[in-house]
């Protein structure tokens, strides 16, 4: 993809919040972009590493706990918050990764889907720390000022902005990555781990370090996600429909792909959303939809697909 | 002791409708190596049956499984020839995030059809329970028990003495053998398919008295399912029954002696150490 259609989605991305003063339409490019940190996330296990990780949820809810708790209990601004999100969820990562990563295929994503839940469950009866099926609730956000001016957490525009800025991040980490000497190695791995193991890659440091990084990003929109709707409680961010979300934006869009899970999260969640304005429950049957399309008749994702198409089209032409 | 001897008996009764829900999934594992997550959504549709035969046509839940079992084995036949049958050659990981697809769709199908709305089914024999012994019983629990002993000595029979029964196992010890030796795998696989939703969706009447019914309750079943699979060593039949029976005596020691809003904790890190330390199971007898 070329410099120049990068540089002007950019530009439209920071545009939008000039151009339209439409509430849903802002609150569903923030849902849209959150959902493209998380598949972007996803995708560097589950793309890149060819891990299936059915527990993503964990880091997600780390994240968005770490980030209400430290306001509500410390006083530390959501910002700090939201950041030690996303490194407590890498810390998280760890020991999971060593437990789950001794396991390979299926048994890997029941043992991610199994840690989850006994973290969900944690969650919900550590009352103490987490207030329990309660959940915890931020009433007012603390002020910030450019000068005399101070930021108006009623608009959505601050909010578009932070999460714009954590997708470019996620995406410009799977950038590197996929251009990095892990990268390779995760590659090797994905296609095949026995032979990756016998030319001398630590696999299990490869997949640990990835997970690391998967954590971190799932941590940050973790965070991200509390300070948006300033409630969270364990139903709306430990639950196994989470984790299972994610994975679909990334297998719809485009597995290792940089752009894949945008693709997946612009696609799956503007479908969902307009469905849910539409008829409040059940928006999930696309999702379930086309996740089946995709692998039976589409197995690269939308992205993978349209790529090949350009690029068959283009070398016919050349002909 | 008296309590002890309450949630032994308890556990049992719940257990033996888990070990029915593990046979058919890890049957489909061992003929196809099919984990399939959307297993929870088929008990889900049996319990749905349940609740509207009876709302609709006062079908008693015990006299309906006559009919949902044979129509959840059609079903679970069209679900493999049309849907699945593409996918298997795509290899587990595929398989597994198809069926994801398919639990999501399913689940939320229902979800849109029926509303989350929470549901029960009362009987109106079964309002208080049976007390043999002191030893309270519920009564739709205690005939689902029953029955789901019935349902799996019968099918332990037909996968012992009958042909098509020794073509399914075959087909789950080695495929390329069982297809070497005249076995339509293909038709296995769908009969495989089939015999799996049909015992899914017979575990999901006889479990709809006893539980709240919505929509995604598909979802903690399932998971329930992989711990009992994994438990008995995926693929044999024999474990998935004994892995039933364990966490249901697991769930309900559990909540009586360590802490009730920890006894679904319990199962899965009962589930992490056995996928870890014995990944073919408790018994030994599944292949992993």
């Amino acid at each position: 993809m070329s410099r120049a259609a990068v540089a002007g989605a950019v530009a439209l991305l920071l545009a939008i919040p000039f151009l339209t003063a439409n509430q849903f339409l802002l609150h569903l490019g923030i849902t849209v972009l959150m959902w493209t940190v998380l598949g972007v996330a996803w995708n560097l296990l589950g793309g890149y590493a060819g891990q299936v990780s059915f527990g993503h949820a964990s880091f997600f809810g780390v994240g968005a706990y770490t980030m209400m708790i430290l306001y509500l209990k410390v006083g530390l601004a959501p910002w700090y918050g939201m950041v030690l999100g996303g490194i407590l969820g890498a810390v998280v990562s760890l020991p999971i990764g060593l437990i789950c990563f001794r396991l390979r295929g299926p048994y890997f994503s029941l043992a991610t889907l199994a840690v989850a839940e006994i973290v969900r469950l944690v969650a919900l009866n550590w009352e103490a720390l987490t207030n329990g099926p309660v959940g915890l609730l931020i009433t007012t956000l603390p002020q910030v000022g450019f000068g005399s001016r101070s930021l108006n957490w009623e608009s959505k525009a601050p909010f578009y902005y932070i999460v714009a800025f954590l997708a470019a991040g996620a995406m410009l980490a799977t950038y590197g990555l996929s251009r990095s000497r892990l990268g390779a190695y995760l590659l090797a791995v994905r296609e095949d781990e026995d032979t990756a193991e016998s030319i001398g890659i630590d696999t299990v440091r490869a997949k640990v370090t990835v997970l690391a990084l998967s954590a971190f990003f799932t941590g940050l929109a973790g965070g991200f996600y509390g300070l948006y709707f300033r409630y969270v409680d364990p139903d709306a961010v430990f639950p196994i429909a989470l984790s299972v979300e994610m994975v679909f934006m990334a297998v719809v869009g485009g597995l290792a792909t940089v752009g894949g899970p945008v693709i997946g999260a612009i696609f799956l969640v503007s479908v969902g959303e307009l469905f849910r304005e539409r008829f409040l429950v059940g928006h999930l049957i696309f999702y379930g939809l086309f996740m089946m399309l995709t692998i039976r008749y589409l197995p690269e994702g939308i992205w993978g697909g349209v790529r090949r198409a350009l690029t068959t089209h283009a070398s016919a032409r050349h002909l | 002791m008296e309590t002890f001897v309450q949630s032994v008996v308890s556990g049992i009764l719940t257990g033996s409708l888990y070990a029915m829900i593990g046979v058919g999934l890890t049957v489909v594992f061992g003929v196809m190596r099919i984990i399939n997550l959307a297993h929870g959504e088929l008990v889900m549709l049996g319990m749905y049956g349940a609740f509207w035969g009876l709302t609709l046509w006062t079908l008693d839940p015990f006299v309906s499984i006559l009919l949902w079992t044979p129509l959840m084995f059609l079903a679970g036949m069209l679900v493999y020839r049309f849907l699945l049958k593409a996918i298997i050659p795509g290899g587990e990981l595929n398989t597994l995030l198809y069926t994801a697809g398919l639990s999501l769709l399913i689940a939320n199908l229902a979800l849109f059809v029926w509303t989350g709305d929470y549901r029960t089914i009362k009987l109106p024999y079964a309002l208080l329970p049976m007390r043999p012994f002191g030893i309270a019983v519920p009564i739709p629990l205690a005939i689902a028990f029953g029955l789901a002993i019935l349902i799996t000595e019968a099918l332990y029979l037909f996968l012992t003495r009958t042909d098509l029964g020794r073509a399914i196992r075959a087909t789950s010890q080695n495929v390329e053998a069982a297809a070497l030796m005249g076995v339509n795998v293909d038709r296995i696989s769908m009969v495989t398919f089939g015999l799996g939703s049909a015992l899914a969706g017979a575990a999901g009447v006889l479990l709809a008295p006893s539980l709240y019914l919505y929509p995604t309750v598909g979802e903690i079943l399932v998971t329930k399912c992989f711990v009992i699979v994994v438990l008995g060593g995926l693929g044999s039949v024999a474990g998935a029954i004994a892995g039933g029976v364990l966490l249901g005596l697991v769930e309900s020691l559990g909540a009586v002696y360590v802490s009730v809003a920890y006894k679904d904790t319990i199962g899965f890190v009962i589930f992490l150490l056995v996928l870890l330390f014995r990944p073919s199971g408790l018994l030994g007898v599944g292949k992993s």
